[in-house]
Protein backbone atom coordinates (compact mmCIF):
# COMPACT_ATOMS: atom_id res chain seq x y z
CA UNK A 1 0.00 0.00 0.00
CA UNK A 2 2.78 2.70 0.86
CA UNK A 3 4.77 1.39 -2.18
CA UNK A 4 1.29 2.24 -4.24
CA UNK A 5 1.06 5.49 -2.68
CA UNK A 6 4.97 6.55 -2.93
CA UNK A 7 5.49 5.46 -6.31
CA UNK A 8 3.71 8.08 -8.51
CA UNK A 9 4.62 10.91 -6.33
CA UNK A 10 8.27 10.01 -7.27
CA UNK A 11 7.52 9.48 -10.74
CA UNK A 12 5.77 12.31 -10.73
CA UNK A 13 8.55 14.66 -9.49
CA UNK A 14 11.07 13.09 -11.82
CA UNK A 15 9.17 13.76 -14.67
CA UNK A 16 8.25 17.67 -14.00
CA UNK A 17 11.27 18.74 -12.74
CA UNK A 18 15.21 18.74 -13.61
CA UNK A 19 16.73 18.68 -10.40
CA UNK A 20 18.46 22.26 -9.56
CA UNK A 21 21.39 20.95 -7.95
CA UNK A 22 23.29 18.03 -8.71
CA UNK A 23 26.49 17.39 -7.31
CA UNK A 24 28.67 13.99 -8.65
CA UNK A 25 31.49 12.90 -6.72
CA UNK A 26 32.30 15.96 -5.99
CA UNK A 27 35.83 17.33 -4.25
CA UNK A 28 37.49 20.66 -3.45
CA UNK A 29 40.73 20.47 -2.16
CA UNK A 30 42.38 24.02 -1.10
CA UNK A 31 46.00 25.04 -2.54
CA UNK A 32 47.50 24.12 0.76
CA UNK A 33 45.89 21.00 0.51
CA UNK A 34 42.51 20.97 3.08
CA UNK A 35 39.88 18.77 2.01
CA UNK A 36 36.66 20.72 2.33
CA UNK A 37 34.76 18.35 0.02
CA UNK A 38 35.14 15.36 -0.74
CA UNK A 39 33.30 12.38 -2.84
CA UNK A 40 29.86 14.48 -2.47
CA UNK A 41 26.68 13.28 -4.38
CA UNK A 42 23.95 15.29 -4.26
CA UNK A 43 20.51 15.53 -5.96
CA UNK A 44 17.91 18.46 -5.52
CA UNK A 45 14.82 18.56 -7.26
CA UNK A 46 12.79 21.69 -7.90
CA UNK A 47 10.64 22.72 -4.87
CA UNK A 48 12.53 21.04 -2.26
CA UNK A 49 13.45 22.73 1.09
CA UNK A 50 16.61 21.41 2.07
CA UNK A 51 19.06 22.21 4.78
CA UNK A 52 22.55 21.96 5.37
CA UNK A 53 24.12 21.04 8.57
CA UNK A 54 27.08 20.09 10.16
CA UNK A 55 30.07 21.59 13.03
CA UNK A 56 31.78 24.25 11.74
CA UNK A 57 34.74 23.59 9.08
CA UNK A 58 32.38 20.63 8.23
CA UNK A 59 32.64 21.99 3.96
CA UNK A 60 28.91 23.67 4.35
CA UNK A 61 30.79 27.22 3.14
CA UNK A 62 32.40 25.27 0.38
CA UNK A 63 29.56 23.84 -0.63
CA UNK A 64 27.85 26.68 -1.01
CA UNK A 65 30.38 28.69 -2.84
CA UNK A 66 30.35 26.01 -5.48
CA UNK A 67 26.70 26.33 -6.16
CA UNK A 68 27.33 30.39 -6.48
CA UNK A 69 30.67 29.58 -8.77
CA UNK A 70 32.57 31.60 -6.08
CA UNK A 71 34.71 28.52 -6.47
CA UNK A 72 35.10 25.55 -8.78
CA UNK A 73 35.31 21.96 -7.55
CA UNK A 74 38.78 20.39 -7.69
CA UNK A 75 37.17 17.02 -9.38
CA UNK A 76 33.37 16.13 -10.12
CA UNK A 77 30.98 18.03 -11.74
CA UNK A 78 28.67 20.39 -10.17
CA UNK A 79 25.33 21.22 -12.49
CA UNK A 80 22.96 23.99 -10.80
CA UNK A 81 20.12 25.08 -12.75
CA UNK A 82 21.12 23.29 -15.62
CA UNK A 83 24.34 24.64 -16.03
CA UNK A 84 27.60 23.05 -15.50
CA UNK A 85 29.46 25.33 -13.32
CA UNK A 86 32.86 24.67 -14.83
CA UNK A 87 31.85 24.53 -18.14
CA UNK A 88 30.29 28.11 -17.57
CA UNK A 89 31.65 30.71 -19.59
CA UNK A 90 32.96 33.90 -17.56
CA UNK A 91 30.39 36.12 -19.10
CA UNK A 92 27.80 33.78 -18.22
CA UNK A 93 28.77 33.90 -14.67
CA UNK A 94 26.32 36.48 -13.68
CA UNK A 95 23.65 34.92 -15.41
CA UNK A 96 23.84 31.87 -13.29
CA UNK A 97 23.94 33.93 -10.21
CA UNK A 98 20.72 35.84 -11.26
CA UNK A 99 19.19 32.55 -10.84
CA UNK A 100 20.08 31.88 -6.87
CA UNK A 101 19.15 34.46 -4.29
CA UNK A 102 21.34 34.20 -1.54
CA UNK A 103 20.98 35.49 2.36
CA UNK A 104 23.81 35.30 4.70
CA UNK A 105 23.89 36.01 8.73
CA UNK A 106 24.73 39.01 8.34
CA UNK A 107 22.39 40.66 6.04
CA UNK A 108 24.69 42.62 3.93
CA UNK A 109 22.87 45.47 3.39
CA UNK A 110 24.38 48.41 2.30
CA UNK A 111 23.94 50.78 5.16
CA UNK A 112 23.56 54.20 3.13
CA UNK A 113 20.56 52.98 1.21
CA UNK A 114 16.64 53.01 2.21
CA UNK A 115 14.68 49.35 2.57
CA UNK A 116 13.92 50.22 -0.95
CA UNK A 117 17.17 51.11 -2.88
CA UNK A 118 18.94 48.26 -1.58
CA UNK A 119 16.19 46.11 -3.37
CA UNK A 120 16.52 47.99 -6.37
CA UNK A 121 19.75 48.13 -6.12
CA UNK A 122 19.89 44.12 -7.25
CA UNK A 123 17.73 45.19 -10.15
CA UNK A 124 19.74 48.14 -11.31
CA UNK A 125 23.05 46.42 -11.34
CA UNK A 126 21.91 43.97 -13.50
CA UNK A 127 20.39 46.77 -16.12
CA UNK A 128 16.86 46.52 -15.20
CA UNK A 129 15.15 49.84 -16.20
CA UNK A 130 13.08 52.44 -13.69
CA UNK A 131 9.55 50.51 -14.63
CA UNK A 132 10.82 47.20 -13.61
CA UNK A 133 12.10 48.82 -10.35
CA UNK A 134 8.89 50.18 -9.72
CA UNK A 135 6.55 47.42 -9.99
CA UNK A 136 9.67 44.64 -8.63
CA UNK A 137 10.53 46.31 -5.21
CA UNK A 138 7.24 46.98 -3.89
CA UNK A 139 5.96 43.23 -4.69
CA UNK A 140 8.85 41.96 -2.75
CA UNK A 141 8.85 44.44 0.27
CA UNK A 142 5.18 43.74 0.64
CA UNK A 143 6.00 39.82 0.53
CA UNK A 144 8.39 39.71 3.18
CA UNK A 145 5.83 41.77 4.97
CA UNK A 146 8.14 45.61 4.51
CA UNK A 147 5.91 47.24 2.53
CA UNK A 148 5.48 50.14 5.47
CA UNK A 149 9.45 50.53 5.99
CA UNK A 150 10.33 51.41 1.97
CA UNK A 151 12.00 54.78 3.48
CA UNK A 152 13.83 52.99 6.34
CA UNK A 153 17.12 52.58 6.67
CA UNK A 154 18.56 49.11 7.49
CA UNK A 155 19.88 50.89 11.12
CA UNK A 156 16.35 52.00 11.65
CA UNK A 157 15.30 48.18 11.16
CA UNK A 158 15.19 45.20 13.73
CA UNK A 159 17.75 42.29 12.98
CA UNK A 160 14.77 40.37 11.49
CA UNK A 161 13.54 43.06 9.46
CA UNK A 162 17.04 43.69 8.12
CA UNK A 163 17.09 39.66 6.81
CA UNK A 164 13.98 40.36 5.53
CA UNK A 165 14.94 42.96 3.65
CA UNK A 166 18.27 40.63 2.72
CA UNK A 167 15.60 37.97 1.17
CA UNK A 168 13.60 40.92 -0.96
CA UNK A 169 16.89 41.39 -2.44
CA UNK A 170 17.58 37.32 -2.79
CA UNK A 171 14.55 37.06 -5.01
CA UNK A 172 14.38 39.62 -6.73
CA UNK A 173 15.51 37.95 -9.90
CA UNK A 174 13.00 35.40 -9.00
CA UNK A 175 15.60 32.84 -8.48
CA UNK A 176 15.51 28.92 -9.43
CA UNK A 177 16.61 28.46 -5.54
CA UNK A 178 17.48 30.58 -2.32
CA UNK A 179 20.34 30.01 -0.35
CA UNK A 180 20.20 30.93 3.11
CA UNK A 181 23.57 30.81 5.01
CA UNK A 182 22.87 30.42 8.94
CA UNK A 183 19.89 32.87 8.14
CA UNK A 184 18.67 32.81 12.00
CA UNK A 185 22.14 32.99 13.20
CA UNK A 186 21.99 36.52 14.69
CA UNK A 187 18.47 36.63 15.38
CA UNK A 188 16.43 35.78 18.45
CA UNK A 189 14.01 32.43 18.94
CA UNK A 190 10.88 34.27 17.89
CA UNK A 191 12.19 36.25 15.14
CA UNK A 192 14.63 33.08 13.71
CA UNK A 193 11.01 31.46 13.22
CA UNK A 194 9.50 34.48 11.54
CA UNK A 195 11.96 34.40 8.83
CA UNK A 196 11.78 30.19 8.69
CA UNK A 197 7.74 30.92 8.51
CA UNK A 198 8.54 33.47 5.38
CA UNK A 199 11.59 30.84 3.79
CA UNK A 200 8.48 27.79 3.64
CA UNK A 201 6.05 30.78 2.31
CA UNK A 202 8.85 31.02 -0.62
CA UNK A 203 9.50 27.78 -0.73
CA UNK A 204 5.89 27.14 -1.47
CA UNK A 205 5.61 29.01 -4.13
CA UNK A 206 7.74 26.84 -6.09
CA UNK A 207 11.51 28.19 -4.95
CA UNK A 208 14.00 25.65 -4.17
CA UNK A 209 15.22 26.54 -0.77
CA UNK A 210 18.61 25.80 0.52
CA UNK A 211 19.65 26.68 4.45
CA UNK A 212 22.66 25.86 5.93
CA UNK A 213 21.96 26.43 9.84
CA UNK A 214 23.10 25.25 13.38
CA UNK A 215 20.05 25.62 14.37
CA UNK A 216 18.91 22.56 16.08
CA UNK A 217 15.82 23.39 16.89
CA UNK A 218 14.43 24.59 13.82
CA UNK A 219 15.48 21.42 12.02
CA UNK A 220 14.08 19.19 14.14
CA UNK A 221 10.30 21.11 14.25
CA UNK A 222 10.40 21.34 10.48
CA UNK A 223 11.59 17.49 9.18
CA UNK A 224 12.88 18.44 5.86
CA UNK A 225 15.47 16.71 3.94
CA UNK A 226 18.74 17.11 5.72
CA UNK A 227 22.31 17.07 4.61
CA UNK A 228 24.64 16.64 7.07
CA UNK A 229 28.72 16.95 6.06
CA UNK A 230 31.09 16.15 8.53
CA UNK A 231 34.72 16.79 7.62
CA UNK A 232 33.84 17.36 4.26
CA UNK A 233 31.62 14.47 3.27
CA UNK A 234 28.32 14.00 3.41
CA UNK A 235 27.78 11.42 6.30
CA UNK A 236 23.84 11.94 5.66
CA UNK A 237 21.06 12.85 3.06
CA UNK A 238 17.57 11.91 4.60
CA UNK A 239 14.19 13.34 4.34
CA UNK A 240 12.02 14.26 7.27
CA UNK A 241 14.74 14.45 9.23
CA UNK A 242 16.16 15.92 12.30
CA UNK A 243 19.36 17.78 13.26
CA UNK A 244 21.17 14.83 14.66
CA UNK A 245 21.68 11.13 13.55
CA UNK A 246 18.12 9.38 15.02
CA UNK A 247 19.18 5.74 14.47
CA UNK B 1 18.20 50.61 -24.46
CA UNK B 2 19.98 48.34 -22.10
CA UNK B 3 22.93 50.14 -23.01
CA UNK B 4 21.59 53.51 -22.64
CA UNK B 5 20.84 52.61 -19.29
CA UNK B 6 23.88 50.74 -18.54
CA UNK B 7 26.08 54.35 -19.64
CA UNK B 8 23.97 55.99 -17.30
CA UNK B 9 24.17 53.33 -14.32
CA UNK B 10 27.88 53.99 -14.74
CA UNK B 11 27.95 57.69 -15.20
CA UNK B 12 25.61 58.59 -12.03
CA UNK B 13 27.80 56.16 -9.98
CA UNK B 14 31.20 57.63 -11.32
CA UNK B 15 29.67 60.81 -10.55
CA UNK B 16 28.85 59.37 -6.69
CA UNK B 17 32.04 57.92 -6.41
CA UNK B 18 33.91 60.90 -7.41
CA UNK B 19 32.46 63.04 -4.52
CA UNK B 20 32.02 60.18 -1.98
CA UNK B 21 35.89 59.94 -2.08
CA UNK B 22 36.01 63.67 -2.79
CA UNK B 23 39.61 64.84 -0.66
CA UNK B 24 41.35 61.32 -3.17
CA UNK B 25 39.74 62.80 -6.73
CA UNK B 26 40.28 66.15 -6.13
CA UNK B 27 44.18 65.75 -5.38
CA UNK B 28 44.21 63.29 -8.59
CA UNK B 29 41.98 66.13 -10.74
CA UNK B 30 44.80 68.47 -9.51
CA UNK B 31 47.92 66.45 -10.09
CA UNK B 32 46.44 66.11 -13.68
CA UNK B 33 46.33 69.85 -13.97
CA UNK B 34 49.50 70.07 -13.39
CA UNK B 35 50.77 68.01 -15.52
CA UNK B 36 48.64 69.33 -18.24
CA UNK B 37 49.55 72.42 -16.89
CA UNK B 38 53.29 71.65 -17.78
CA UNK B 39 52.30 69.66 -21.49
CA UNK B 40 50.27 72.96 -22.08
CA UNK B 41 53.79 75.36 -21.56
CA UNK B 42 55.69 72.93 -23.11
CA UNK B 43 53.63 72.72 -26.62
CA UNK B 44 53.06 76.52 -26.73
CA UNK B 45 56.78 76.67 -26.51
CA UNK B 46 57.62 74.31 -28.58
CA UNK B 47 55.42 75.33 -31.47
CA UNK B 48 56.64 78.85 -31.03
CA UNK B 49 59.98 77.78 -31.44
CA UNK B 50 59.33 75.79 -33.89
CA UNK B 51 57.53 78.26 -36.25
CA UNK B 52 60.70 80.75 -35.19
CA UNK B 53 62.82 78.05 -36.89
CA UNK B 54 60.50 76.98 -39.40
CA UNK B 55 60.59 80.77 -40.41
CA UNK B 56 64.61 80.61 -40.06
CA UNK B 57 64.75 77.47 -42.46
CA UNK B 58 62.47 79.27 -45.15
CA UNK B 59 65.70 82.39 -45.18
CA UNK B 60 68.39 79.61 -44.55
CA UNK B 61 70.36 79.69 -47.90
CA UNK B 62 73.71 81.25 -49.14
CA UNK B 63 73.83 84.67 -50.15
CA UNK B 64 77.04 85.46 -52.87
CA UNK B 65 77.95 88.79 -53.60
CA UNK B 66 79.89 88.73 -56.61
CA UNK B 67 83.07 91.05 -58.00
CA UNK B 68 82.18 94.09 -59.82
CA UNK B 69 82.62 93.66 -63.38
CA UNK B 70 81.78 89.58 -63.53
CA UNK B 71 80.68 89.10 -67.25
CA UNK B 72 77.08 87.75 -68.00
CA UNK B 73 78.80 84.57 -68.96
CA UNK B 74 80.50 83.94 -66.22
CA UNK B 75 77.50 84.67 -63.84
CA UNK B 76 75.89 82.02 -65.89
CA UNK B 77 78.50 79.77 -65.45
CA UNK B 78 78.92 79.93 -62.01
CA UNK B 79 74.66 79.68 -61.83
CA UNK B 80 75.41 76.20 -63.95
CA UNK B 81 78.33 75.40 -61.10
CA UNK B 82 76.03 76.21 -58.14
CA UNK B 83 72.95 73.93 -59.71
CA UNK B 84 75.54 71.08 -59.70
CA UNK B 85 76.28 71.02 -56.23
CA UNK B 86 74.44 68.28 -53.97
CA UNK B 87 71.54 69.78 -51.91
CA UNK B 88 70.90 73.13 -53.73
CA UNK B 89 66.95 73.58 -54.46
CA UNK B 90 67.37 76.72 -56.98
CA UNK B 91 69.80 79.95 -57.72
CA UNK B 92 68.46 83.15 -57.98
CA UNK B 93 70.76 85.81 -59.70
CA UNK B 94 69.92 89.77 -58.13
CA UNK B 95 71.28 92.30 -60.27
CA UNK B 96 72.65 95.49 -58.51
CA UNK B 97 69.34 97.60 -59.60
CA UNK B 98 67.14 94.68 -57.98
CA UNK B 99 69.59 94.66 -54.98
CA UNK B 100 68.99 98.41 -54.66
CA UNK B 101 65.48 98.44 -54.78
CA UNK B 102 65.00 95.40 -52.05
CA UNK B 103 66.83 98.16 -49.82
CA UNK B 104 64.62 100.64 -50.41
CA UNK B 105 61.81 98.78 -50.12
CA UNK B 106 63.02 97.30 -46.55
CA UNK B 107 63.43 101.33 -45.48
CA UNK B 108 60.06 101.80 -46.51
CA UNK B 109 58.62 99.27 -44.63
CA UNK B 110 60.05 101.20 -41.41
CA UNK B 111 58.84 104.21 -42.56
CA UNK B 112 62.08 105.78 -43.61
CA UNK B 113 63.31 106.95 -46.97
CA UNK B 114 66.66 105.86 -48.03
CA UNK B 115 68.84 108.57 -48.76
CA UNK B 116 72.68 108.29 -50.40
CA UNK B 117 73.31 112.09 -50.06
CA UNK B 118 73.80 112.63 -53.13
CA UNK B 119 76.14 110.37 -53.97
CA UNK B 120 76.05 107.59 -57.16
CA UNK B 121 75.91 104.53 -55.31
CA UNK B 122 75.76 100.92 -56.65
CA UNK B 123 75.13 97.46 -55.02
CA UNK B 124 76.78 94.47 -55.15
CA UNK B 125 75.27 91.76 -57.53
CA UNK B 126 74.76 88.43 -55.80
CA UNK B 127 73.53 85.07 -56.53
CA UNK B 128 70.84 83.51 -53.81
CA UNK B 129 71.14 79.86 -53.38
CA UNK B 130 67.97 78.28 -51.57
CA UNK B 131 68.92 74.74 -50.06
CA UNK B 132 66.66 71.36 -50.12
CA UNK B 133 67.97 71.05 -46.53
CA UNK B 134 69.92 73.86 -44.20
CA UNK B 135 72.26 71.18 -43.36
CA UNK B 136 73.39 71.35 -47.07
CA UNK B 137 74.58 75.35 -46.63
CA UNK B 138 78.26 74.70 -45.42
CA UNK B 139 79.52 72.63 -48.18
CA UNK B 140 77.91 74.70 -50.20
CA UNK B 141 79.55 77.77 -48.82
CA UNK B 142 83.12 75.97 -49.09
CA UNK B 143 82.61 75.05 -52.88
CA UNK B 144 81.59 79.15 -53.68
CA UNK B 145 84.73 79.83 -51.20
CA UNK B 146 87.37 78.77 -53.93
CA UNK B 147 85.19 81.06 -56.72
CA UNK B 148 87.01 84.14 -57.75
CA UNK B 149 83.72 85.66 -59.09
CA UNK B 150 82.88 85.45 -55.30
CA UNK B 151 83.25 88.59 -52.89
CA UNK B 152 81.60 87.66 -50.12
CA UNK B 153 79.67 84.44 -48.48
CA UNK B 154 76.36 84.90 -46.22
CA UNK B 155 74.22 82.53 -44.29
CA UNK B 156 71.90 82.14 -41.54
CA UNK B 157 73.27 78.56 -41.01
CA UNK B 158 74.96 80.18 -37.23
CA UNK B 159 71.30 81.58 -35.97
CA UNK B 160 69.63 78.15 -37.74
CA UNK B 161 72.12 75.60 -35.35
CA UNK B 162 71.57 77.71 -32.31
CA UNK B 163 67.95 77.42 -32.64
CA UNK B 164 67.36 73.58 -33.24
CA UNK B 165 70.47 73.27 -30.52
CA UNK B 166 68.20 75.61 -28.08
CA UNK B 167 65.01 73.30 -29.31
CA UNK B 168 66.41 70.13 -28.48
CA UNK B 169 67.26 70.84 -25.26
CA UNK B 170 63.75 72.19 -24.19
CA UNK B 171 61.83 69.08 -26.35
CA UNK B 172 64.29 66.80 -24.22
CA UNK B 173 64.07 68.44 -20.72
CA UNK B 174 60.40 68.65 -21.56
CA UNK B 175 59.67 65.58 -22.22
CA UNK B 176 61.37 64.49 -19.37
CA UNK B 177 59.87 66.23 -16.58
CA UNK B 178 56.38 65.62 -18.31
CA UNK B 179 57.07 62.08 -18.13
CA UNK B 180 57.51 62.05 -14.96
CA UNK B 181 54.86 64.31 -13.60
CA UNK B 182 52.64 61.77 -16.26
CA UNK B 183 53.84 59.06 -14.04
CA UNK B 184 52.73 60.66 -10.84
CA UNK B 185 49.19 61.52 -12.23
CA UNK B 186 48.94 57.74 -13.32
CA UNK B 187 50.19 56.87 -9.68
CA UNK B 188 47.40 59.17 -8.09
CA UNK B 189 45.16 58.10 -10.44
CA UNK B 190 45.58 54.50 -9.91
CA UNK B 191 45.40 54.93 -6.19
CA UNK B 192 42.21 57.21 -5.94
CA UNK B 193 40.66 54.16 -8.21
CA UNK B 194 41.99 51.80 -5.65
CA UNK B 195 40.73 53.77 -2.49
CA UNK B 196 37.22 54.26 -4.30
CA UNK B 197 37.32 50.03 -4.99
CA UNK B 198 38.32 49.07 -1.47
CA UNK B 199 35.66 51.47 0.07
CA UNK B 200 33.14 50.08 -1.77
CA UNK B 201 33.89 46.58 -0.99
CA UNK B 202 30.69 45.42 0.19
CA UNK B 203 28.81 47.16 -2.54
CA UNK B 204 30.89 45.10 -4.76
CA UNK B 205 30.19 41.90 -3.37
CA UNK B 206 26.57 42.28 -3.20
CA UNK B 207 26.68 43.01 -6.89
CA UNK B 208 28.45 39.94 -7.86
CA UNK B 209 26.43 37.99 -5.59
CA UNK B 210 23.00 39.72 -7.37
CA UNK B 211 24.55 38.52 -10.97
CA UNK B 212 25.98 42.10 -12.12
CA UNK B 213 28.21 41.29 -14.90
CA UNK B 214 31.79 42.61 -15.14
CA UNK B 215 31.23 45.38 -16.51
CA UNK B 216 28.59 46.93 -14.38
CA UNK B 217 30.93 46.55 -11.60
CA UNK B 218 34.15 47.59 -13.15
CA UNK B 219 32.94 50.47 -16.10
CA UNK B 220 31.75 53.35 -13.00
CA UNK B 221 35.18 52.55 -11.48
CA UNK B 222 36.83 53.75 -14.88
CA UNK B 223 34.77 56.29 -15.51
CA UNK B 224 35.45 57.72 -12.28
CA UNK B 225 39.09 57.87 -12.84
CA UNK B 226 38.66 59.29 -16.67
CA UNK B 227 36.11 61.96 -14.08
CA UNK B 228 39.48 63.30 -12.36
CA UNK B 229 41.17 63.33 -16.38
CA UNK B 230 38.04 64.78 -17.86
CA UNK B 231 38.20 67.80 -14.96
CA UNK B 232 41.50 68.28 -15.13
CA UNK B 233 41.27 68.89 -18.79
CA UNK B 234 38.31 71.24 -18.64
CA UNK B 235 40.20 73.60 -16.33
CA UNK B 236 44.05 73.58 -17.86
CA UNK B 237 41.88 74.22 -21.41
CA UNK B 238 39.72 77.18 -19.18
CA UNK B 239 43.60 78.74 -17.62
CA UNK B 240 45.23 78.11 -20.88
CA UNK B 241 42.73 80.11 -22.85
CA UNK B 242 42.80 82.81 -20.35
CA UNK B 243 46.74 83.26 -20.69
CA UNK B 244 46.21 82.63 -24.24
CA UNK B 245 45.03 86.64 -25.10
CA UNK B 246 48.64 87.87 -24.17
CA UNK B 247 50.77 85.19 -25.29
CA UNK B 248 49.37 85.10 -29.28
CA UNK B 249 50.85 88.27 -30.12
CA UNK B 250 54.13 87.13 -29.11
CA UNK B 251 54.01 84.22 -30.56
CA UNK B 252 53.07 85.95 -34.33
CA UNK B 253 55.81 88.88 -33.89
CA UNK B 254 58.67 87.05 -31.91
CA UNK B 255 58.46 83.51 -33.38
CA UNK B 256 56.97 84.77 -36.59
CA UNK B 257 53.81 82.18 -36.23
CA UNK B 258 51.95 82.34 -38.98
CA UNK B 259 48.56 83.98 -37.73
CA UNK B 260 46.53 80.97 -39.73
CA UNK B 261 48.18 78.53 -37.21
CA UNK B 262 47.87 81.07 -34.53
CA UNK B 263 44.14 81.13 -34.98
CA UNK B 264 43.71 77.38 -34.74
CA UNK B 265 45.94 76.98 -32.31
CA UNK B 266 44.21 77.16 -28.99
CA UNK B 267 41.91 74.36 -30.46
CA UNK B 268 44.79 72.39 -31.32
CA UNK B 269 46.42 72.92 -27.69
CA UNK B 270 42.83 72.15 -26.39
CA UNK B 271 42.35 68.83 -27.94
CA UNK B 272 45.54 67.80 -27.39
CA UNK B 273 44.60 69.04 -23.40
CA UNK B 274 41.82 66.83 -23.98
CA UNK B 275 43.23 64.14 -24.98
CA UNK B 276 46.42 63.86 -22.73
CA UNK B 277 44.02 64.30 -19.98
CA UNK B 278 41.38 61.36 -20.90
CA UNK B 279 44.26 59.08 -22.24
CA UNK B 280 46.15 58.70 -18.82
CA UNK B 281 43.26 58.92 -16.63
CA UNK B 282 42.21 56.16 -18.48
CA UNK B 283 45.16 54.02 -18.47
CA UNK B 284 45.29 54.54 -14.81
CA UNK B 285 42.08 53.95 -14.06
CA UNK B 286 41.72 50.86 -16.25
CA UNK B 287 45.53 49.72 -14.36
CA UNK B 288 43.98 50.19 -10.97
CA UNK B 289 40.60 48.30 -12.00
CA UNK B 290 42.58 45.63 -13.53
CA UNK B 291 44.62 44.94 -10.13
CA UNK B 292 42.19 45.84 -8.19
CA UNK B 293 38.99 44.12 -8.88
CA UNK B 294 39.31 40.30 -9.67
CA UNK B 295 37.22 38.85 -12.11
CA UNK B 296 34.37 36.87 -11.59
CA UNK B 297 35.43 33.72 -9.76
Amino acid sequence: MIGALARPRVSRVEAATQPVISMVDVGMTYPNGKVALADVNVTIPAGDFVFLVGPSGAGKSTFIRLLIREQLPTSGRVVVAGRDIARLRRRDVPKLRRRIGIVFQDFRLLPAKTVFENVAFALEVTGAGGGEVRRRVPQLLSLVGLQEHADHLPTQLSGGEQQRVAIARALVHDPAMLIADEPTGNLDPVTSWEIIQLLIQINGMGTTVLMATHNQEIVNAMRRRVLALEHGRLVRDEAGAAYEREY
Amino acid sequence: MRFIRFIGFAVVRAWQGFWRNAMMSVAATATVVLMLVLLSGLFIVIAGLNSGLEFIESKVGVTARLEDGTSNAEVSALISYVEGLPGVASVDYVGPEEAMERLRQAYRERGEQLEFGGADITLYASIEIALVEPEAGPAVADALMDRDEVREITTKQSAYEALIGVINVIRTVGIIALALVGLTVLFMIVNTIRIAVYSRANEIEIMRLVGASDSFIRWPFILEGILCGLIGAVVTIVLVAVVWDPIQPIMVRVFQMPTTVSAQFLATLSAVILGAGLGVSALGSWISVRSNLSSTT
